[in-house]
């Protein structure tokens, strides 16, 4: 009875549940049949913020406070925040501006700076701060106990990198001089530059300066004589490894070299041994190995913003803890909640801090790009960083008066591991360069521009920049066939029997972006080639040894900004011996062609020479070059003092909240405001 | 009755020492460590820190070392990736977050669900019957993370109501969106398993006597049908918070909250082993908790069950 | 709609015929199980089962498909399900047939790939080549959801097969072993209940490295499958320790049957029928775990999808493309909707006395 009663309700309200289901189905596609409304010139919400602070979204969660031990972006920017170094960038030009130097003296060939420090700037804790503090501060940042990822950028520094590299002297314990580069140069290395690479590469890898020039005689620097200086000045010393074996196979492999030092004994670099001299209280002498003229510019990188030398000393790793921190920058440490925001808040004691304009700033965690935009379309977040506007939503976000558009100094690419077949041979390698059709997947990207080079374009005024293969993919096809894999017509299409597609593979880190280009590439190589390369995703962690180590076979992603503005910083990506910039390729050959652009003093020729290296790599494509990057993102019209610049770094002591709706930014702001 | 609890509270610290080991086994298999990054680290380095996490030791004693830390001071050691942030101290500040979600959107399918269920269990094969448990149906099978961006593109990129994401501490409007996205499943179940319950009460012996006896509908139900009917609802409790445990893992993913189902996942990601261990050990203690609390509330609700 | 009583423990706390159990080692001792949560509807049924309470005799296979008819949601269930499954299978080919669109059309040469809302073209003018839209990549949307149900079924159906398997295997051994070794088994599922199963899958899937998307199928099948068993186990434990006392066991033992084929060859096809429902209720659970996988991206990888991954790309666009995540949401939805009303029915029919009354 109860099963006849329960069968025969149910019958009576099927119909409704049909209908109810038929519903609920046309409601909802016609939620999604409207792209939802965006009205306006702005996306999203204009209100501005109650209090004067700025909520940013900033990316990852911060690693650390410490401004020479992160590499990450996201870092890069708080540390603008909190730290200051003896330049710092000029919102618009990014030229270098006083920091806390007022003024500084350069000598005619860039091999020697002399920085007069302001007196009024003090810590967060009150304490003066002092040219010794910079002195510290950069010692610290190259000390091999850091093992600070940034260390190269001071190489340039003299003796940095053999302190870095844990190198020695050799000093004769009777006369106490120590050996000079020159005393050995003619018995077993050569006078050029090659032969101090071979040095180098007995070393851990890392990029090499080189230290085989003689200091420039020039004395242009002001400021008083004193024995550091003198032995700046002086002909450079004999640098050896510091690891005993690396050494004694070195000296093995030069008797010549191995006799010049006999007796003599082994004293390591020390911090006191490289180039950062404190004249006086305020005074700092930098002194490099070899002329630099970017090297200015350098000097607002995290690494050499500076450090409290009494509280690392006090409080060793926990000094970055928010009890103990004690920060330099325009802003200090206010709360840190992790995962979710860290909070900063204007230095009252910041030697500029009239001209501060905001109260605080958040600094908010996202982990994926259509939160940041989420957040920021409903007005809890004013700014968003670059690269925040997932692809896809351009066509309705590039249109609003809140989007930052501009050029930026950043590739894409594709490593290739050149160790393992069938990539190993430079025509398959050729043959896939050429089958991607980059202007129309840039196109499809809508901001980036196609590369066929491996610098990026347009950045460097005045470089000559070569071009690589053109997109052609019968070439590639005629490539192919001849490196053993002929390509034949199917249908529509092609296959490519003959390939071995199980020894390929396109791997990439988890996320949207990169999924999209994978796909693309995926999609090109299979209606060009014939051929179907298997994509694999994975997460960072597993990711980045695996392409570092080459444990992969075929393609693995890969994306470079530039450190500096100057193209030795992308083209010196393959200067490592054990090829972990992850494809394997090493060329002696492109090592001393690079070197010796960087020892040329001229300017353009410099230029020209490192487009020659440029040309070089490119003929023996270890890598697909496939675009240059746009900055892309949002600000609220209501923020300014922030421009988009190549790097996106901000000085964010210029940024500020305009409450008169009259004076609002339409577009990208002006740069002659 | 006390006997019980004891033993469950006994059986309970091997388990989770099982399940320490197991979690510790797993980690150490998959590829990948804690110190990778963009850039390759040299030789020297490498070994460096190696040695600073005593990664160079034999497995047994690292193992062992683990183990002593844990059972002796409750000390997971601190976390590889957030640097000096000790496990105990990241689970102290997360677990408010993921609390305040779980218990929140827990007592909203309680007190709903309770409702619809025994609304619908009051005039069984109804109109209203019907309908709420088709509702409820349709609560199941709509999985979290397709109702959360729903309501975040209706409640909050639409109208402006509530943030789409972040966490601001428990009365804020940020809460309300997670919770109501969490609670969705449970609603569902509880409203399914009351009426179930409610209509096995309300048809005995007890329940017709106190009608008989001209006492109200709403009395009945509330001091007499309640009681017995929401069994099931407690028994549910139990797996309901294992499943809780996954679906916040989701909520937090969607509005990015700093619980520690975030935490875990990143910390999985990262490889990242005294935190995954000691988040691991915090959440089967508390399972293996709750789930004798369940049992000692079943117990006082059913007179009839005995330890 | 269905009759989930909970049952007193302690009710039938009767020793069985022959077997004096230990009462310190036995499972049953007051203590509640804790069942998976997506069986706790069921729960009555599970703890049906350990108290060796026998669910009606399955013997009766066309008297339950006939009642399984009466019950007009569970047809609908039923129909949807084919439905939805055929329309997996054979659609994607459909579609092509009709309007050239494959699952991994990227158009190209065409500037900038936009994603388009149902039925329009790029330039919003009315069409009926994308009835459901395209995804960022311009790939039509109805072939992809059509191509991920089939990923999404297979992965459900195969992944339920596997846990049968282990299942049955596991719980009918314990159940017929009995005693200390029952006891231990069970405890082991015990503790495997309480292993956050993410750290296990993800070890797996990262252990067991998949050079392409199929292979990384055959992983979710089996890490999929090896997570959902226990409840299996445990029913099939509860209705052999009720079964394994009845007569034709003990005939078959008499006659020196082996003990794995009385297992297997006897015991276990008479479990069938709680087997039948559990797997039909597990099929939803295992594919809403996908999904969850795929919302972490642990899921299946490009160039397939499943309906999780589809939504998990989708609500990346919510705020600007919602129909990228509300048709594979919807479809998804529908699916085990109609998969939880089978699985509803196919209990009701089969246990028709609602043996608790």
């Amino acid at each position: 009875m109860k099963a006849c009663q329960r069968g025969s309700i149910r019958r009576v309200y099927l119909k409704e549940l049909i209908a109810a289901v038929t519903i609920a189905s046309f409601v909802f596609g016609t939620i999604s049949c409207s792209v939802v409304a965006t009205p306006g010139d702005f996306y999203g919400n204009t209100t501005p913020p109650k209090r004067n602070i700025l909520r940013y979204v900033n990316g990852d969660e911060p690693g650390s406070l410490d401004p020479p031990v992160s590499t990450g972006q996201p870092e890069a920017r708080i540390y603008m925040a909190l730290y200051q170094g003896l330049i710092e960038y000029d919102p618009r030009t990014f030229n270098a501006i006083p920091g806390l130097a007022e003024r500084w003296d350069i000598n005619n060939d860039s091999s020697e700076f002399v920085f007069h420090l302001r007196r009024n700037a003090v810590w967060s804790s009150g304490d003066p701060i002092t040219a010794q503090d910079f002195v510290y501060s950069v010692r610290r940042g190259v000390s091999p106990a850091l093992a600070s990822q940034n260390a190269y950028l001071a190489f340039y520094i003299n003796y940095a990198e053999a302190y870095f590299r844990k190198a020695v002297f050799a000093k004769d314990s009777k006369t106490n001089q120590f050996v000079l580069e020159k005393d050995v140069a003619e018995s077993a290395l050569s006078a050029s530059p090659g032969a101090t690479t071979s040095l180098a590469s007995e070393y851990d890898s890392g990029v090499v300066g080189p230290e085989s020039i003689q200091g420039p005689d020039v004395k242009a620097s002001p400021g008083a004589e004193t024995t550091f200086h003198q032995f700046m000045h002086s002909p450079p010393r004999l640098t050896l490894p510091g690891n005993e074996e690396a050494r004694n196979k070195l000296l093995a492999k030069n008797p010549k070299l191995q006799a010049a030092l006999e007796g003599k004994d082994f004293v390591p670099v020390s911090a006191e041994d490289i180039g950062v001299e404190a004249i006086d209280d305020y005074t700092v002498r930098i002194s490099l190995s070899q002329p630099a003229p970017y090297f200015l510019g350098l000097l607002g990188h995290q690494l050499f913003r500076l450090a409290p030398r009494k509280i690392i000393e006090k409080y060793g790793d926990q000094w970055t803890q928010p009890e103990h921190i004690v920060t330099c920058g325009p802003f200090k440490v206010k709360e840190w909640l992790h995962y979710s925001e860290l909070v900063v808040e204007r230095d009252p004691l910041y030697w500029d801090a009239a001209n501060v304009h905001l109260d605080e700033i958040h600094f908010f965690v996202s982990q994926d790009n259509p939160t940041s935009l989420n957040l920021y379309k409903v007005g809890e977040a004013d700014a968003v960083l670059n690269h925040a506007v997932p692809n896809a939503w351009l066509q309705v976000v590039r249109p609003k008066k809140d989007y930052m558009d501009g050029a930026e100094a950043a590739i894409a690419f594709l490593n290739i591991n050149v160790t393992k077949p069938p990539m190993n041979d430079i025509r398959v390698r050729r043959a896939f360069n050429m089958a991607i059709d980059k202007i129309s997947y840039a196109k499809s990207r809508l901001v980036t521009k196609p590369l066929s080079a491996f610098t990026p374009e347009g950045i460097f005024v005045g470089y000559p920049q070569p071009k690589g293969d053109p997109f052609d993919p019968e070439q590639a096809r005629k490539l192919l066939g001849e490196a053993g894999f002929p390509v034949t017509k199917q249908g529509d299409g092609f296959q490519c029997k003959a390939f071995p597609v199980g020894e390929v593979e396109y791997i990439f880190n988890t996320n949207s972006s990169n999924k999209s280009m994978a796909e693309y590439m995926q999609a090109q190589w299979k209606q060009n080639l014939g051929i179907t390369v298997p994509l694999r995703s994975m997460e960072s962690k597993t990711f980045l040894p695996a392409r570092n180590k080459l444990e992969f076979k075929g393609f693995a992603v890969g994306l470079w900004a530039a450190d500096y503005m100057d193209p030795f910083t992308f083209l010196g990506l393959f200067m490592t011996p054990d090829g972990s910039n992850g494809s394997g390729w090493f060329d002696p050959k492109y090592v001393a062609m690079l070197n010796e652009a960087n020892l040329t003093l001229n300017p353009q020729r410099r230029y020209e020479l490192l487009a020659k290296a440029e040309k070089y790599l490119l003929d023996n494509q270890p890598v697909i070059p496939i675009e240059t990057f746009a900055v892309n993102w949002l600000k609220k019209p209501y923020v300014k003092g922030m421009y988009p610049n190549a790097a996106s770094l901000y000085p964010w002591k210029f940024v500020y909240i305009e409450r008169d709706s009259s004076k609002w930014d339409y577009g990208v702001p002006s740069l002659s405001d | 009755m006390l006997r019980f609890i004891v033993r469950r509270l006994i059986i309970t610290i091997p388990t989770i020492l099982v399940v320490i080991t197991i979690t510790w086994g797993l980690i150490r298999l998959a590829p990948g460590n804690f110190y990778i990054s963009e850039k390759a680290i040299p030789a020297a380095i490498e070994k460096n820190i190696r040695e600073k996490y005593g990664l160079d030791k034999p497995w047994y004693e690292q193992y062992g070392h683990t183990i002593w830390n844990i059972v002796r001071h409750f000390d997971f050691g601190t976390s590889l990736k957030y640097e000096g942030q000790s496990v105990n101290a990241i689970i102290a500040r997360s677990l408010p977050v993921s609390a305040t979600v779980g218990i929140l959107a827990y007592l909203l399918a309680l007190v709903v669900g309770i409702t619809a269920g025994s609304i619908a269990a009051l005039k069984p094969n109804s109109k209203r019957d019907y309908a709420s448990m088709a509702l409820a149906m349709l609560g199941i099978s709509i999985p979290n993370f397709v109702l959360g961006p729903i309501l975040i593109l209706v409640f909050s990129l639409t109208l402006y109501w509530f943030p789409p994401s972040r966490w601001n501490g428990f009365p804020s409007r940020n809460v309300v969106l997670p919770v109501l996205t969490l609670s969705g499943l449970y609603m569902a179940y509880i409203a399914r398993l009351t009426r179930a319950g409610m209509l096995e009460v309300l048809r005995s012996d007890y329940i017709r006597t106190a009608r008989a006896k001209g006492l109200s509908e709403t009395q009945v139900v509330i001091r007499h049908a309640l009681r017995g009917g929401l069994m099931p609802v407690v028994s549910y409790t139990g797996p309901a918070l294992a499943f809780l445990v996954t679906g916040t893992v989701v909520v937090e993913r969607l509005f990015v909250l700093p619980g520690l189902g975030s935490y875990f996942i990143q910390a999985s990601l990262n490889r990242d082993e005294p935190l995954i261990l000691g988040i691991v050990a915090f959440v089967a203690i508390t399972l293996l908790l709750m789930n004798l609390l369940v049992d000692i509330a079943y117990a006082y609700l059913d007179p009839r069950i005995r330890y | 709609m269905n009759n989930d009583r909970p049952t007193i423990p302690g009710d039938h706390d009767q020793p069985e015929p022959g077997l004096t159990p230990d009462p310190a080692l036995s499972y049953r001792e007051g203590d509640i199980i804790h069942t998976a949560p997506e069986f706790a509807l069921a729960d009555a049924d599970v703890l049906a089962a350990e108290r060796s309470d026998v669910i009606a005799s399955t013997s009766l296979w066309r008297d339950a498909w006939r009642r399984l008819l009466k019950n007009r949601l569970a047809v609908f269930g039923m129909i949807a399900v084919v439905f939805i499954t055929v329309a997996c299978l054979l659609g994607p080919l459909v579609i092509k047939q009709l309007t050239g669109m494959t699952p991994d059309l990227i158009p190209s040469g065409v500037g900038h790939i936009r994603s388009t809302p149902p039925l329009r073209a790029p330039d919003g003018s009315f069409s009926w080549l994308h009835p459901m839209g395209t995804d960022n990549q311009g790939r039509d949307l109805l072939a992809r959801v059509l191509q991920g149900g089939q990923i999404s079924l297979m992965v459900g159906i195969i992944a339920t097969l596997v846990s049968l398997l282990i299942g049955v295997s596991y719980g009918a051994t314990a159940g017929y072993l009995g005693g200390r070794i029952d006891n231990l088994m069970m405890r082991a599922v015990d503790v495997l209940y309480s292993l956050p199963y993410i750290i296990i899958v993800i070890v797996l899937l990262s252990v067991f490295k998949s050079q392409t998307a199929r292979g990384q199928v055959i992983l979710l099948f089996i890490a999929l499958g090896s997570v959902s068993w226990l409840t299996m186990a445990r029913i099939v434990r509860g209705q052999v320790l009720s079964l394994k006392n009845q007569e034709f066991v003990l005939a078959a033992r008499a006659t020196g049957v082996s003990t794995p084929r009385i297992i297997f060859r006897h015991i276990v096809p008479n479990t069938l029928g709680p087997v039948i429902v559990y797997a039909t209720l597990t099929i939803p659970t295992v594919m809403l775990t996908e999904a969850f996988l795929s919302f972490l991206g642990f899921g299946v990888q490009a160039p397939l999808a499943s309906w999780g991954s589809l939504a998990t790309d989708g609500i990346q666009n919510i705020g600007i493309f919602p129909w990228q995540l509300v048709f594979p949401g919807v479809t998804m939805a529908l699916t085990l909707f109609s998969l939880n009303f089978l699985g509803d029915g196919l209990r009701d029919a089969l246990d028709p006395q609602g043996s608790r009354q």
